[in-house]
């Protein structure tokens, strides 16, 4: 290590011309990247690009084919996510690591304590993570369990538990997404402080204004390769999206292109239904959807979307209100609903979606299979599979691949695709895009359109604004179960809808 | 420190071939394991193998005796393998078997007067009946109350054995003989009347019982079932992801509790077939011995759930389980019986991972030499296959 | 009249805890395995092997008493834990389904199974047992009115029962392995990812409920009635499986429940040596089965209190997610 200036501060962490493969794909390809002690440092890139794989070498989960990790200018290897926390790294996953039925200080002290030994003393610790959550101004009930947790607080944890082992480098995976805007405050200044204390810290995101607004340094991945590193202040949103996306993303349809008819297919009155937990998640909501419109649902995660997709799909008891598919007044159950006319793209693909160990053929006719009688056709299947496997353009060995093997993008496709050719007068859509890489997003999109073009009525319900306003003609926002706002695509300002998923404004 | 990796890499493509050549191989090491065990406790394997093979096909009338140690093992392998086929974990074929037997005698016995295929058809159908009903009890608590129906079917088991002792044992029941001294010091059931003895196919010096005949054909039905129907569809659809059954619009509680009904009567059938084939009476002491149906459970499990599968496996327990019967003694102790029957199934339980999954054992390379000692040898899965699994898991 | 009475209630109570202390052994075994994430069926195969080696060692070996009951008890630990790294191994390590695997473990242990082929191997069938748990005057307390009997006069093997129970909760709550244990069966990828080993704490909690289990079962056959006989727990091994569920998976609940299953399995001995027949042996035989079935139900309706207590990754196979 030579003498660290301020000029040149500290190397923490730094991955070398690092390449990592997954059968076949290459998700990184010879990436370097550099982050400082005491800095934030934005890793930026589009969805797909690479940016959760190299978080996952730097922190022991993957293993490098090729390049290697240094940590505080050493090389070293990690085998495990417990090597990296070791060497003092710490991540922060989309998905928390955190033990539901336990404590915050249970979850905090899981794994290593400071007092190491055989006992585990309830209240000692408890003090321990109220002290530390207070040196970093955050708010949190150590006593509590983590099901009773906002998923803001339950991020919390996780920050606490990297603290608490004396984290030096904290990496963060997309850790706005779920949050409102007064928890992204909060998180930001937890953040800058560990920061001054010469922490780095490493913010994952694919936002641009907010990646702007928090971090000291920007590096920006593009389909696996590092495209440069840049310091916030001489940098501009538009040089970076232009690093971030090397083109202009040209998606097919939009608003505006389509006609929207005047028959309302999908209807909502007073909708009230409640969580899994048993607490109130929809309340009165009453939306209508029009032929070949298509109805954005915006709002942060955890507002109700999940339910009030179920709900419309009959997948979810209602304790008041009616829905209404295509003029059927529907009692609430999932074949009532398809029988309608009713498309459900649901949020998790795997297992819900599709049935992984069945074949495409059998997935492709999940919907329709009660339409022939007691006998199943399966000739008449594999050769529908074909075509369907044509028409959406699903690359798969064919019809008799189970649905597990293939990507996530072309299980959309065949979600989506299966949803559109079962003849569907309405579409409901949950997180379509999530987790998908550029090529796929577009084509999702592109169906999503011209269903609607073809008179489908759509309801698009996703927390990345950028896709509901790509393709919604209404944007609807839901904050704690309610509708608070309902706005035509050409009237509405991005900021005033981030107020109102933040329940700060009304429409 | 070796630097070296054992881990489990999931398969790219699966290729028939595994499918083949892994069972295979377990079989080979159950064989294996199984004769260490017998050498261990002072047995020469191989003459027990011969001995096994001999009793079970060369022997004058050995086939015939395998045949019939086989047929209820085929019913109490297919009502498991209907059931565990969608996660529905139906431990209960041993006493819907018992209630199956139960009702066979009684309607047998009721309608003795009858004409023979009338009161032949009149046991089958007691017996399904029985058994189906015994079997709704864990299927509808598990249907619309959520209680495990793995202890609710097992323990309904003890409850019927306890019935059948009640009925022959215990009391002065329709079931028992009380005409005979004897029979008064030593209880014993009524014997059905020629009426109620299935007729039995011979062919050769062998001779097939209705109800193995029965049997097979149930197989290649619920096999069609499963493959081409729509309730097979939907079972398949169930069994294999629980949450995309209900998205696809099915109605996940009625096809438990019906799925249930129809393990149970199959089991049921077996009961039935206990006495009209082979023992004419209701026996409460010789049924529990076999313990048809858990054997059914090893049956379904080698068969992987798979109804045409299932005859061939409960034939290889068949010739197992006539062993024991046509061996018993020091030589070939009842307990032998199990012992290998767990072998056999903890062997193909075991190698099924090889099917999806090959073995990587190699040295870990990297640049670096390592800064801690190497450490966790971990095996490796897609992010979505745990997802699935764990949700189907979850749901059964 | 009060005084038979009192009489008849210390005697239910001191028979539920006879027939309930093997419950809770294999149940406390079971709690610890299902905590760990582990589903184990097998605890009626365990048992058995466990009450076969532990009868067998104490007819083999001489010495005092004690030292032979001792020794007696840890080989049933011993065969049990034998039995469940079978299981452990299938389940954890090749990952295959915990609840085939674990019936196989009861067919291959079980009444038709390996217990009974070893009884026959060493004619243990027809021995009478050469010693056998005799109650203990704790502290001379015996003669006490009602505690007395109850508490002051119980074998070895109930005193190390409670004994068991206490330290099972300290270990839980109070201890930093047991907390790690929690999460385990909780979440395996929570606690992996703070460095917690999964794989062995599965295998050590699995090992430990077979010990149990073992141990349980060693209890008939040095205790309860003194030889072998195959599949002489006659169910018990299911029974404990189910109290872990009454329990809410907490050892001292489970405390409560094996002595309430305890007392149903000592009722018919009881009222049939008191020549009580109005009603068939059989009922009683299958009264704690329609009991357990009937409790089941119960639990099961109280489904959020039962989500919070079930090991939310129970019976899941865990794999690090790795590239």
């Amino acid at each position: 290590m030579t003498d660290a200036t301020p000029e040149a501060p500290s190397l923490a962490l730094a991955a070398r011309s690092v390449t990592k493969r997954f059968r076949g794909v290459v998700a990184n390809d010879r990436v370097d990247f550099e982050v400082a002690a005491g800095e934030v440092h934005a890793l930026l890139g589009e969805n797909g690009a690479g940016k959760t794989t190299l978080c996952n070498v730097l922190t022991g989960l993957y293993r490098p084919e090729e390049g290697y990790v240094e940590v505080g200018g050493r090389p070293v290897r990690m085998h495990s996510p417990h090597d990296a926390h070791e060497a003092g790294i710490f991540m922060v996953h989309q998905q928390f690591r955190l033990v539901q039925s336990l404590s915050v200080a249970e979850n905090v002290v899981l794994g290593w304590s400071r007092h190491g030994g055989t006992w585990f003393a309830p209240r000692r610790v408890e003090r321990e993570v109220a002290a530390l959550a207070e040196q970093y101004r955050m708010d949190i009930a150590p006593q509590a369990k983590i099901w009773q947790l906002s998923v803001g607080e339950q991020q919390r944890v996780e920050i606490l538990k990297a603290l608490y082992r004396g984290a030096r480098i904290l990496i963060m995976d997309e850790p706005t997404a779920v949050l409102t805007p007064q928890e992204v405050d909060q998180l930001v200044g937890t953040l800058r402080e560990m920061a001054r204390s010469g922490s780095a810290v490493v913010f994952i995101s694919h936002k641009l204004p907010e990646v702007l607004a928090v971090s000291d340094r920007i590096t920006v991945l593009r389909a696996g390769r590092t495209m440069g590193t840049v310091g916030t202040a001489s940098t501009t949103a538009r040089e970076l999206a232009h690093m971030m996306v090397g083109r202009d993303v040209v998606f097919a349809g939009g608003p505006g292109s389509h006609e929207v008819g005047g028959t309302v297919v999908l209807e909502l009155e007073a909708v009230s239904a409640e969580s899994d937990l048993g607490t109130p998640a929809l309340v009165d909501v009453a939306l209508a959807v029009r032929s070949g419109e298509i109805l954005g649902i915006a709002g942060v995660a955890g507002n109700g979307q999940r339910e009030l997709a179920e709900v419309i799909a009959g997948e979810r008891a209602r304790t008041a209100g009616r829905v209404v598919i295509d003029g059927k007044t529907q009692e609430g159950k999932p074949w009532e609903a398809i029988a309608a006319g009713l498309g459900y793209v649901p949020e998790d693909r795997m297992g819900v979606g599709v049935a992984p160990g069945l074949s495409i053929a059998d997935n492709l006719r999940l919907k329709s299979y009660r339409r022939n009688g007691l006998i199943l056709h399966n000739k008449k299947a594999m050769a529908d599979a074909e075509e369907l496997i044509r028409r959406f353009d699903i690359v798969a060995r064919g019809p008799r691949t189970l649905a597990r093997e293939l990507s996530g993008g072309n299980l959309q496709k065949l979600i989506v695709g299966r949803e559109l050719s079962s003849a569907a007068k309405v579409l409901v859509v949950s997180s379509p895009t999530r987790g998908l890489d550029v090529g796929a997003t577009e084509s999702v999109r592109r169906l999503l359109s011209e269903s609607a073009r073809s008179g489908v009525g759509g309801v698009l319900i996703s927390e990345a604004l950028g896709g509901v306003f790509e393709l919604s003609d209404r944007i609807a926002v839901l904050y704690r179960g309610r509708v608070t706002g309902l706005v035509d695509r050409k009237d509405a300002d991005v900021d005033h809808i981030g107020l109102m998923m933040a329940g700060q404004a009304a429409a | 420190m070796i630097p070296i990796s054992v881990r489990f890499e999931p398969r790219e493509r699966l290729s028939r071939w595994t499918n083949v050549w892994v069972p295979f191989f377990a079989i080979v090491l159950a064989l294996v394991i199984a004769g260490i065990v017998l050498a261990v406790s002072g047995h020469n394997p191989i003459t027990t193998y011969q001995q096994i093979i001999e009793a079970a096909f060369t022997q004058p009338g050995a086939f015939t005796q395998t045949l019939v140690s086989t047929t209820p093992l085929l019913y109490t392998g297919l009502a498991a393998s209907i059931a565990f086929r969608m996660r529905i974990w139906n431990i209960g074929a041993e006493g819907q078997l018992y209630l199956g037997s139960i009702a066979a005698a009684g309607v047998g016995l009721y309608l003795q007067n009858l004409p023979a295929p009338v009161v032949v058809i009149a046991m089958m159908a007691g017996g399904a009946v029985a058994g189906s009903l015994w079997a709704a009890i864990p299927g509808a608590l598990r249907a619309y109350l959520n209680t495990n129906e793995i202890l609710t079917s097992l323990f309904l088991n003890y409850i019927a054995d306890y019935l059948m002792y009640y009925l022959i044992f215990d009391s002065t029941s329709f079931w028992r003989d009380l005409t005979s001294p004897a029979a008064r010091v030593f209880p014993q059931g009524k014997f059905l009347p020629a009426s109620g003895n299935w007729p039995a196919l011979s062919i050769g010096s062998v001779t097939v019982p209705l109800g193995l005949i029965l049997a097979i054909v149930l197989a290649g039905l619920l096999w069609g079932m499963i493959r081409g129907t729509r309730y097979g569809f939907e079972m398949r659809v169930m069994g294999d992801a629980p949450r995309a059954a209900k998205h696809a619009g099915m109605n996940i509680r009625r096809k438990i509790l019906s799925i249930m009904l129809l393990s149970g009567a199959v089991a049921g059938l077996g009961g039935a077939s206990q006495v009209g084939d082979f023992r004419h009476v209701l026996d409460p002491r010789g049924l529990e011995q076999a313990q048809f149906g858990y054997t059914g459970i090893v049956v379904a499990a080698l068969a992987r759930y798979n109804p045409i599968s299932a005859v061939v496996a409960a034939l290889g327990i068949g010739v197992l389980t006539n062993a024991g019967l046509a061996l018993q003694g020091p030589n070939f102790p009842i307990g032998l019986t199990g012992t290998m029957e767990g072998i056999l199934l903890f062997c193909v339980l075991g190698s099924e991972i090889f099917v999806r999954y090959r073995l990587r054992i190699g040295r870990t390379s990297g640049p670096v030499a390592p800064r801690r000692a190497e450490a966790a040898p971990g095996p490796a899965r897609t992010a979505a296959e745990i997802a699935s699994t764990e949700r189907r898991e979850l749901a059964s | 009249m009060s005084g038979i009475n009192a009489n008849l209630g210390i005697s239910i109570i001191v028979s539920a805890i006879l027939y309930g202390t093997p419950l809770l052994f294999a149940g406390l075994g079971e709690l610890f395995a299902e905590r760990s994430g582990i589903l184990n069926l097998g605890v009626e195969g365990m048992m058995l092997m466990g009450a076969v080696s532990a009868f067998w060692t104490s007819q083999k070996m001489s010495g005092p008493s004690w030292l032979v009951l001792l020794v007696a008890v840890l080989a049933g630990a011993l065969a049990g834990a034998l039995m469940s790294l079978i299981h452990a191994f299938l389940s954890i390590t090749l990952r295959a389904n915990q609840i085939v695997s674990g019936l196989t473990l009861t067919i291959f242990a079980g009444l038709i199974g390996m217990s009974s082929y070893l009884g026959s191997v060493l004619s243990l069938g027809d021995q009478a047992g050469r010693h056998s748990f005799s109650d203990i005057n704790l502290f001379g307390l015996k003669d006490v009115p009602i505690v007395g009997p109850i508490l002051f006069h119980e074998s070895a093997l109930v005193y190390a029962s409670w004994l068991f129970v206490i330290l099972s909760l300290v270990y839980l709550y109070r201890t930093r392995t047991g907390l790690h244990l929690r999460a385990v069966g909780e979440s395996p990828r929570a606690a992996d990812a703070m460095g917690v080993n999964v794989t062995r704490y599965r295998y050590i909690h699995t090992l430990l409920g077979g010990a149990l289990a073992g141990v349980g079962g060693a209890m008939f056959t040095l205790q309860i009635a003194t030889n072998w006989i195959d599949g002489l727990t006659a169910g018990a091994g299911w029974i404990a499986i189910a109290l872990v569920i009454f329990a809410f998976w907490r050892p001292d609940l489970l405390l409560v429940g094996a002595y309430l299953f305890g007392a149903f399995l000592g009722l018919g001995y009881d009222l049939q040596a008191r020549g009580f027949t109005a009603i068939p042996t059989e009922f009683w035989s299958a009264l704690p089965f329609i009991m357990t079935i009937v409790a089941l139900v119960v639990a099961s309706t109280g489904s959020m209190r039962r989500r919070l207590g079930a090991p939310a990754a129970l019976g899941l196979p865990y794999a690090r997610e790795e590239g």
